[in-house]
């Protein structure tokens, strides 16, 4: 009951905060105490007005960044698989619609978040939108190393967020962190590929997708322990020497028992791989 | 590893040993005896070396050599591609050492507020043993100018990294929230009212700084302060104070009320929140307890006659 009255007392006082020193004055003259407890609890009113107006602005941004970020994770994966699609026949189309998708993905999805964002302490959301930007950066540098064989630098990634966001504000620049465990990543994907590669006769790549994934694993080892939160990071680099073992693996494989995959690599149509014998000896 | 040549190894190895605290300063001139490797960092700044040897020594330290070693002469060609991967990883290194550098700076600074406000939470649980009085109050009071210069020394460190508030935040969070609850429930037992958040920022002196207060941690330090009441009730009412339920619930259930305008999410301060009306709930059956039994008609009642007569 006197919880109630109470409460009843706080909503009619939230309306009109400015009128309520005249109201107190008036009304409640007779009893000093209980005017100066309804100034107290104005004040605190007023105080938790603003609060709740913080709070409903920070949950309402962090849900349309959490949102874009899901958004960006979705269509990230897409890229991803597009380039998977690739083959040794039709690698450039393949790639360029890979591409393609991952510029719509910027633009269209990038693009939300950096305005979002751009301006204020992007630290303070950085679990909203950190494993969009993860998958992200996934895709960005496994396009970029498909088709040049060469590693994404970050600030290559941040110099395309530039013209996303307004250039008065302070724009959202991709942390270091989120790089590299994007880059941590990286790994599994290039094992499928790898594998993919392997299957498909492209021994070269293979090769050269193994010394990439060795490369990134080597230096990630010096940086980890730097990293702030460095325990799902730990646990990223077991799971990425388990994806470059695997990549060794295969590779040794066909190393090793190379002349026994002759047959199917030197084949251009698959429909035919004992045709294609009298090309490998060429 | 595996690219690592026997004899350097060796060379790595011995060094390592003489790796104990005493010896540190003659590591930079073994380190310049491999100065001919073209990628190996001769100018090691002494934060440098003292953040590499802290932790496991020969580790941390092999790769880096090893790495240089395969690029000068390993079994794979040092192209153009994997010296910019080099190098991009090794400004990554550098950044990160900065940033744990100004992490550990912080730290230091958070270690003095804990340890100052250890002392004022000490000073200030006599209220439980005794009514509070001035002198007592003057006294947990005393903390809040050290607190001040601490906050100030923390914003000093902050403004360094600008915009980076909030990747260093978890570091200083839960002490803020603590010296946050301590000031409040001072300010409450000096003038039964609360502190709002922006009055705790000015004593804090951080008011008109770049290193603000975050609301979060100031509502879930007012949390905090509410668990702290129903121990203070139990005790002033043993102590003979039987007007005091009544002047706490009072406050309590506005409070509890003025929280229940927040829109919250289903994290820490929400949880803190829901836990706060247990302390209500305390308070009530005390205020309960020493009502039913006649004791508050000894103090001055005129304040809630007007209940009386309903109840």
């Amino acid at each position: 009951m006197f919880y109630t009255s109470s409460l009843h007392r706080i909503t009619l006082l939230a309306s009109k905060p400015q009128r309520l020193h005249q109201f107190a004055g008036t009304k409640l003259q007779s009893s000093p105490k209980r005017t100066r407890t309804i100034v107290t609890e104005s004040a605190m009113n007023d105080a938790f007005t603003k609060y709740t107006q913080y709070l409903n602005d920070l949950n309402d941004k962090r849900e349309r960044v959490v949102k874009a970020s899901r958004d960006i994770t979705m269509n990230s994966k897409k890229v991803i698989f597009q380039v998977h699609r690739m083959s040794k026949y039709n690698k450039e189309e393949v790639l360029k619609k890979a591409e393609k998708d991952l510029a719509a993905v910027t633009n269209q999805y990038m693009s939300r978040l950096v305005k979002e964002l751009q301006g204020t302490d992007f630290w303070k959301l950085r679990r909203a939108y950190s494993p969009g930007v993860q998958e992200y950066i996934e895709a960005a540098t496994f396009c970029k190393f498909c088709k040049t064989g060469t590693l994404l630098n970050l600030d290559e990634i941040n110099a395309t967020l530039l013209p996303l966001g307004d250039p008065s504000l302070e724009p959202l620049q991709i942390n270091v962190l989120d790089y590299l465990l994007g880059l941590a990543d990286l790994t599994g994907e290039l094992m499928r590929l790898a594998i993919g590669r392997i299957s498909d006769g492209e021994l070269e790549f293979a090769k050269k997708i193994c010394s990439f994934a060795r490369d990134i694993y080597r230096e990630l080892t010096l940086v980890v322990p730097h990293m702030d939160d460095s325990s799902d990071m730990k646990t990223k680099m077991d799971t990425m020497l388990q994806s470059v073992k695997k990549i060794e693996n295969a590779c040794f494989s066909v190393h090793v028992r190379g002349s026994e995959y002759m047959p199917l690599t030197g084949s251009n149509d698959p429909s035919s791989f004992l045709v294609g014998v009298p090309d490998i000896e060429l | 590893m595996t690219y690592m040549k026997p004899a350097f190894r060796n060379a790595i190895c011995t060094s390592s040993h003489f790796l104990n605290p005493k010896s540190i300063i003659i590591v930079p001139s073994k380190l310049s005896s491999l100065q001919s490797l073209p990628t190996l960092r001769t100018s090691l700044s002494p934060s440098f070396l003292r953040y590499r040897f802290r932790f496991e020594t020969f580790r941390l330290l092999s790769p880096a050599y090893c790495s240089s070693f395969a690029m000068a002469g390993g079994d794979h060609p040092a192209s153009a591609s994997s010296v910019s991967l080099e190098k991009q990883f090794e400004d990554f290194r550098l950044q990160l050492e900065e940033s744990g550098g100004f992490r550990e700076r912080i730290r230091a600074v958070v270690f003095e507020i804990e340890s100052t406000t250890r002392l004022m939470h000490a000073s200030l649980l006599l209220v439980h043993q005794s009514r509070p009085t001035p002198e007592l109050l003057e006294k947990a009071k005393s903390q809040i100018a050290v607190l001040k210069g601490l906050y100030n020394r923390l914003a000093e460190v902050l403004s360094q990294c600008p915009g980076q508030y909030y990747r260093y935040h978890g570091d200083w969070r839960s002490e803020t929230q603590s010296v946050v609850s301590l000031l409040t429930f001072t300010h409450w037992l000096e003038t039964g009212s609360l502190l709002v958040h922006s009055d705790v920022e000015e004593k804090l002196g951080l008011n008109n700084s770049e290193f603000g207060l975050d609301i979060e941690d100031y509502l879930v330090g007012v949390c905090f302060m509410s668990n702290e009441l129903p121990r203070y009730v139990v005790n002033q009412v043993t102590a003979g104070e039987y007007d005091c339920p009544r002047k706490v619930l009072k406050f309590l259930t506005d409070l509890h009320a003025a929280f229940r305008m927040l829109n919250l999410r289903n994290d820490f301060l929400r949880k803190k929140f829901d836990g706060m009306k247990y302390d209500l709930r305390k308070v009530e059956e005390v205020y309960y307890d020493v009502k039913i039994r006649g004791l508050t008609a000894s103090g001055e009642v005129n304040g809630d006659q007007g209940i009386q007569g309903q109840s």
